[in-house]
């Protein structure tokens, strides 16, 4: 039987292969929905009613459904009702389903956040920047954005934090991250069977990554931190 | 003003909610004919997906996805992370035989029904025991491979449980869904099922449950000397049982691997496979 010194080196190597993907997963998902976000946030203040409610109410479904249910339709209902998967079996097609589950799932939850940033910033200055006549769009970009981005940055961390966890629940449709690569040597993989060591060894990397990004968001919050 | 709206937005809420329901159930009907031109429709679409044979949808597609889990000696990784093992070596001679790629994906066993029916993989290939339920959710060839479900204990105590009688007050840790399962439940033992039979393992080892119920195949070639696991020893067998390949239900490729199995285990290249992995013995005449 081989020692876990023997071990570390096959395991540290699935174990990032692993990560990478998790990273990938993470990083897909910060791009998609961020942006995606704000688009939501804007449908949910619309002025047109029925694009309000609908925005709203897909908020309400997406935030009140588990990610993992999600997941799971997102990935499986296309094939089993069309016959034919647009995704593929492979493991992109699988990477590709997590990560618009991921994207869908994040920009709801960004969209209230930014909701929230964006209602705190007084009316007046809207109402100021009409009078000196600018368009709506200027308004935003100029006055509001970077007000909202001071005040949305602790919420969204908390978001930031929460998805680097989250993204073990891919594992679901069998994408093979992190916790799915560390799980496989309990099993038996490479020649190392029944080894829980591995595992629970996931869990310094989801320390040591979020604790670089509460580093990383900490150092942006005090940039900002020269207005108020 | 505000409560209004929002007692609006909320009631709008309700009724999208029931009407999605109800497009739901609408559907199910629909294929239940319930008026004539629903039950064209129904026909029709039946027709289109088994106008095409699944040989014909995997050769027209050009490879064969075959589910797997990581299960030395059935589906392994070598080194350079190809697929190996007796069942990857057989299913890439299979899609060989078809004149298509084989490619293999990892599946959470839980979900091979699902991931077939969803056709993200063709065929699990995967040392699968052939239970009521598998032949019942699949179209599955003829066994080609014998298994048993065997009891792992703490070596320590393996001489006082060498029967399935003596074992019957500890508390069984076993796979959710697997023959161990049903075995343990068909005895009335007291068991908690747990996601893979590598977790009931750790629960034997950990010391959460007093025995488990897996495959003797995976048994042989993961507890006692040599293993992750020199404390544990597998001891009775439960019962015997055979290994399978599943295909989606009504496929014709089932009736294509039997003949394909019957070929190679006369040409004797079968059991050179076999040999290789160390499971000759437990091989089922074709």
């Amino acid at each position: 039987m081989s020692t876990i010194m023997e071990q570390m080196p096959i395991v540290f190597q699935a174990l990032n292969v692993g990560f990478v993907q998790t990273l990938k997963l993470f990083f897909v998902t910060l791009l998609g929905a961020f942006p995606l976000g704000l688009v939501i946030a804007f449908g949910s203040m619309s002025g047109f009613r029925p694009l309000r409610y609908l925005t709203r109410i897909f908020v309400w479904i997406i935030r009140g459904t588990p990610l993992m249910i999600q997941l799971l339709i997102i990935y499986y209902f296309p094939g089993l009702v069309l016959g034919k998967t647009i995704w593929g079996g492979g493991e992109d097609g699988r990477f590709l389903a997590a990560a618009v589950s991921f994207i869908v799932n994040y920009a709801c939850y960004f969209s209230e956040i930014y909701r929230g940033g964006i209602q705190s910033v007084p009316k007046g200055q809207q109402e100021a920047g009409l009078v000196l006549g600018m368009t709506k769009s200027q308004i935003f970009f100029k006055v509001t954005l970077l007000q909202m981005i001071k005040r949305i940055v602790p919420p969204i961390s908390n978001e930031i934090i929460t998805l680097v966890k989250d993204t073990s629940l891919a594992r679901i449709i069998a994408l093979q991250e992190i916790i799915w690569a560390g799980q496989a040597f309990l099993k038996g993989s490479q020649g190392i069977s029944g080894q829980i060591w591995p595992l629970f060894f996931t869990a310094v990397y989801y320390l040591v990554f979020s604790g670089i990004l509460t580093l990383l968001l900490g150092w942006l919050e005090r940039k900002l931190d020269y207005f108020k | 003003m505000k409560k209004k709206v929002l007692a609006a937005a909320l009631s709008l809420a309700l009724c999208f909610s029931m009407v999605a329901c109800g497009s739901d159930s609408g559907k199910n009907e629909d294929n239940q004919d319930t008026t004539v031109e629903q039950a064209d429709s129904a026909e029709a679409s039946e027709e289109t997906s088994s106008d095409e044979s699944d040989l014909q949808y995997v050769q027209d597609k050009g490879t064969l996805i075959v589910g797997i889990t990581d299960f030395e000696p059935m589906d392994y990784q070598d080194e350079n992370g190809n697929w190996i093992g007796f069942d990857a070596d057989m299913a890439t001679a299979f899609a060989k035989s078809l004149g298509v790629d084989v490619e293999f994906v990892e599946i959470d066993w839980d979900n091979k029904v699902l991931e077939l029916d969803a056709k993200s993989i063709d065929c699990v290939w995967n040392g699968m025991t052939l239970t009521d339920e598998v032949t019942s959710s699949m179209a599955c060839s003829n066994a080609y491979c014998n298994n048993a479900q065997v009891a792992i204990v703490k070596k320590d105590v393996a001489d006082q449980y060498q029967t399935v009688e003596s074992l019957k007050d500890l508390s069984f840790a076993v796979e959710a869904g697997s023959a161990g399962e049903a075995e343990v439940n068909a005895l009335g033992y007291n068991c908690t099922p747990v996601k893979a039979q590598a977790d009931a393992l750790m629960e034997v080892a950990a010391g959460t449950s007093d025995a488990a119920v897996i495959d003797s195949l995976m048994a042989a070639a993961m507890v006692g000397e040599g293993t992750g696991y020199e404390d544990l020893t597998y001891t009775a067998s439960f019962n015997s049982e055979e290994y399978g390949v599943g295909f989606r239900k009504g496929s014709d490729l089932a009736e294509k691997l039997n003949t394909f199995f019957a070929d190679s285990y006369k040409d004797g290249s079968m059991k050179t496979t076999a040999e290789k992995y160390g499971v000759q013995a437990a091989l089922v005449e074709q």
